[in-house]
């Protein structure tokens, strides 16, 4: 009895260890996220308040920020997973151009649509001070999580509040 | 003496981390490139400075629109590969608040701040860096003022001003709750030139 109680203590210990570099920071007031207006790398014309009423998990990165690659596998796999459930996942690059992109994603495919920031004036409107950040915007609009630094987007704990938040 | 369940509840326990910051400053060098890192921890914060080749930086900003002139300022500017990370654990932690105007720099008897992205964005002209070049270093330079909570990590550069090789002391500080915290980094060593190497 003893020893599975030390276990249960260990086991919860582990989890809150594991668990301590991976959170999702809910962000107090929900203020109303800055609209914007961007094109993909294909050409389709994204609005951030066309999504109103989905989860919209949006993520500032560019080519040469080594943890914003690190984080594309997850974020494909959380993609996978979360896109049947009234989630949307875009990446806005900052200050790059098509060309770049192309070649980049040949090593590290994205399945999510990549919008183009070229001139970086819709990063300006976000509260964004280092990349890559992700902000996750509720159905209402309101800016709910954020994420400063890469993340393993995969992980349970990550997908549940994304999950509360879409339903 | 406690028994096997109890040893290990004394060992989990012994081994949480610290409350209280008391700096310590492990190093590393990469096999694959020979590159040189600093890690300095202390309580809840942890700064990573990782050497940076002027060839690394050179390749970085001819690809953005930057002149000749800029390029060499920037590559000679003694650049680190730099990641700070608050890893206190959520919920109980507070945030770490970092200004860079506050760091300095010990070198060659002489103490100073270290080189920020706001200054060299203002001097430049046109044709020093294009609109697009700017963008890189804004966004490529380490934030001068940023707060992290638990989780929360920056990667970036950070730039000290001096010739490559040389070697310096660096006075970090930070903020943590109503504490304020500060601490050296002792024997940083920039990344020589590639005259150096060869």
């Amino acid at each position: 009895m003893k020893c599975r109680l030390v276990l249960l203590l260990v086991g919860l210990l582990l989890q809150q260890a594991l668990l301590a570099d991976q959170t999702l920071t809910a962000i107090p007031g929900r203020v109303i996220a800055p609209d914007f207006e961007l094109v993909d790398t294909e050409g389709a014309m994204h609005r951030l308040s066309d999504y109103r009423g989905k989860t919209v998990i949006i993520n500032f990165w560019t080519t040469w920020c080594p943890p914003c690659r690190e984080e594309i596998p997850s974020m494909n796999r959380a993609w996978a997973e979360l896109g049947d459930e009234n989630v949307v996942m875009l990446g806005i690059n900052m200050g790059e151009d098509e060309d770049t992109i192309f070649v980049f994603t040949a090593d590290y495919p994205a399945d999510f649509p990549l919008l183009l920031d070229r001139d970086g004036a819709v990063i300006a409107h976000w509260p964004v001070k280092g990349l890559p950040t992700t902000y996750v915007v509720a159905p209402d609009g309101t800016l709910a999580y954020r994420a400063i630094g890469g993340r393993e987007w995969d992980e349970p704990a990550f997908m549940e509040q994304i999950r509360a938040l879409a339903k | 003496m406690p028994g096997k369940p109890g040893l290990v509840l004394v060992l989990l326990i012994a081994l949480q981390p610290a409350m209280a910051p008391g700096g310590e400053v492990t190093h590393s060098a990469s096999e694959r490139n020979g590159l040189r890192g600093w890690n300095f921890t202390a309580g809840d914060i942890r700064i990573e400075l990782i050497q940076r080749l002027p060839d690394q930086t050179r390749a970085l900003f001819m690809k953005h629109g930057f002149s000749r002139e800029v390029i060499e300022q920037l590559a000679l500017s003694c650049m680190f590969q730099t990641i700070i990370r608050n890893t206190g654990k959520s919920g109980s932690a507070a945030p770490v608040s970092i200004d860079l105007t506050r760091w300095r720099l010990h070198h060659a008897g002489e103490t100073g701040p270290i080189l920020l992205k706001e200054p060299l964005l203002a001097a430049w002209s046109d044709s020093d860096a294009s609109p697009e070049a700017k963008l890189v270093v804004r966004w490529g330079m380490f934030p001068t003022q940023q707060d992290y909570l638990p989780g929360d990590y920056n990667w970036g550069l950070t730039a000290y001003g001096i010739a490559p090789g040389e070697q310096f002391d660096l006075e970090v500080s930070w903020q943590q709750g109503d504490q304020s915290y500060h601490d050296t980094i002792r024997d940083i060593v920039c990344a020589p030139d590639v005259d150096k190497l060869l």
